[in-house]
């Protein structure tokens, strides 16, 4: 794609801009793998550094700014779930899925993301957004199994048994739709600033990257919305 | 557009990965740390809550004592004025009493004592007025009879003053 030195050229490649960089255990590593993994590492030493010495009455502005962003995100979870203590329970799943898929779409502003080799937004690739609605689409089913056991399944053929197969279409759906949004929205926000680039590369697409700040902003929170919606529901206590 | 398997299948091993580490590096002691901030805030703010209560009934309970002290010592005082005021009127009439006595016993005693020199006076007037007689006559008299002679005139002497 962007090895045709033409930007404009990405709408046709996307995902594998590059080619495999190199393969693991028979599988091929690309650029949104690599990205991935130095998300995860600056994610993990931020984690190791924030909770190094976590003290009861705070005065280290990292762990301030945590508990911050921690106490805004279940709160804000807490009014979409129902309760304050459901929020707590999901919260490593739904923040872990908010901060980072908000990283996968900001790695896409930096400069050189999507040229440079290694260096690609994850999420703006389906297979890492589908991959995401998978991890949502069995981690919705397993909670709703842990809490109401196997009767779970039973509410797929309610109110009427007949709409069974309509309800098994709405849950395979929902992934789809779910990978879909966060892939089209980040992949095509990506082509309209490479579209502009490629015309005026000056100037013209700062105001588009500000637009895409908040477009990744707004698809990282839709999805964690939508991820603690369906979980909501699933664990929901059945009348 | 394309899709990977490869990336697929990685993203969602990093993910869990990911979910793995920051739940148990990040997630939990975080809001471990919180909770446990939030009970101790509760706890104090409850521990305060019930010292403030205690102090304000203890406050109370003082007020409620200071006030029947002031009662007992009015009480108190008032009884020992009382007491004062009844053992003052005694003591004056104990002392008018007393003194109206000792002034008695003395009218008493200077009576008897005036008596007795009034008798010891006559004894020596009518000796001397024997005596006299006798110098005067040159004659002795039987001493008893003229004394006995002599008592009876000052007694009606005595008598007729």
């Amino acid at each position: 794609m962007f090895a045709t030195p033409v930007y404009a050229a990405t709408a046709e490649s996307g995902a594998e801009h590059g080619g495999a960089l190199f393969t693991l255990f028979g599988l091929e590593v690309n650029s949104v793998t690599t990205t991935t993994w130095g998300l995860m590492l600056i994610f993990v030493v931020v984690g190791f550094l924030a909770t190094r010495k976590l003290e009861r009455i705070p005065t280290r502005r990292l762990q301030v700014g945590l508990e911050m962003l921690l106490e805004t995100l279940i709160n804000f979870f807490a009014d979409i779930m129902g309760s304050r203590e459901k929020a707590k329970r999901y919260i490593p799943l739904i923040g872990t899925f908010f901060v980072f898929i908000l990283m996968c779409n900001y790695s896409g502003l930096l400069p050189g993301a999507g040229h440079i080799p290694g260096l690609q937004a994850p999420t703006s690739t389906w297979s890492v957004t589908a991959a995401f609605a998978i991890v949502v689409f069995f981690a919705t089913h397993y909670y709703g199994v842990k809490e109401h056991g196997w009767r779970y399944f039973k509410h797929f053929a309610e109110p009427v048994f007949i709409l069974l197969p309509l309800n098994i279409i709405g849950e395979f759906t929902k992934p789809l739709s779910l990978s879909l949004r966060l892939f089209g929205n980040i992949f095509g926000e990506e082509m309209v600033v490479a579209g502009i680039f490629s015309i005026i590369p000056l100037i013209v697409p700062v105001p588009l990257q500000f637009l895409s700040l908040l477009l990744g902003f707004i698809q990282a929170l839709v999805f964690s919305l939508l991820a603690s919606v369906y979980i909501a529901t699933a664990t929901a206590e059945h009348s | 557009m394309s899709f990977s398997v490869s990336d697929m299948i990685f993203a969602i091993i990093n993910f869990l990965v990911l979910l793995a580490i920051l739940n148990k590096f990040l997630f939990k002691p975080l809001l471990k740390t919180m909770d446990a901030r939030q009970a101790e805030i509760k706890q104090d703010l409850d521990a305060a809550a019930e010292a403030n209560a205690a102090a304000q009934k203890t406050q109370e309970e003082y007020l409620q004592q200071m006030e029947q002290a002031k009662v007992e010592a009015r009480q108190i005082i008032e009884k020992a004025t009382k007491i004062g005021e009844k053992t003052k009127e005694e003591l004056i009439i104990q002392a008018r009493e007393e003194s109206a006595q000792m002034t008695e016993k003395a009218r008493e005693m200077i009576r008897l004592e005036k008596e007795e020199a009034l008798n010891q006076l006559r004894d020596e007037v009518s000796s001397l007025v024997v005596l006299a007689a006798g110098k005067v006559i040159d004659e002795t008299l039987d001493q008893k009879a003229h004394k006995k002679l002599v008592h009876k005139c000052i007694a009606e002497v005595g008598d007729a003053s």
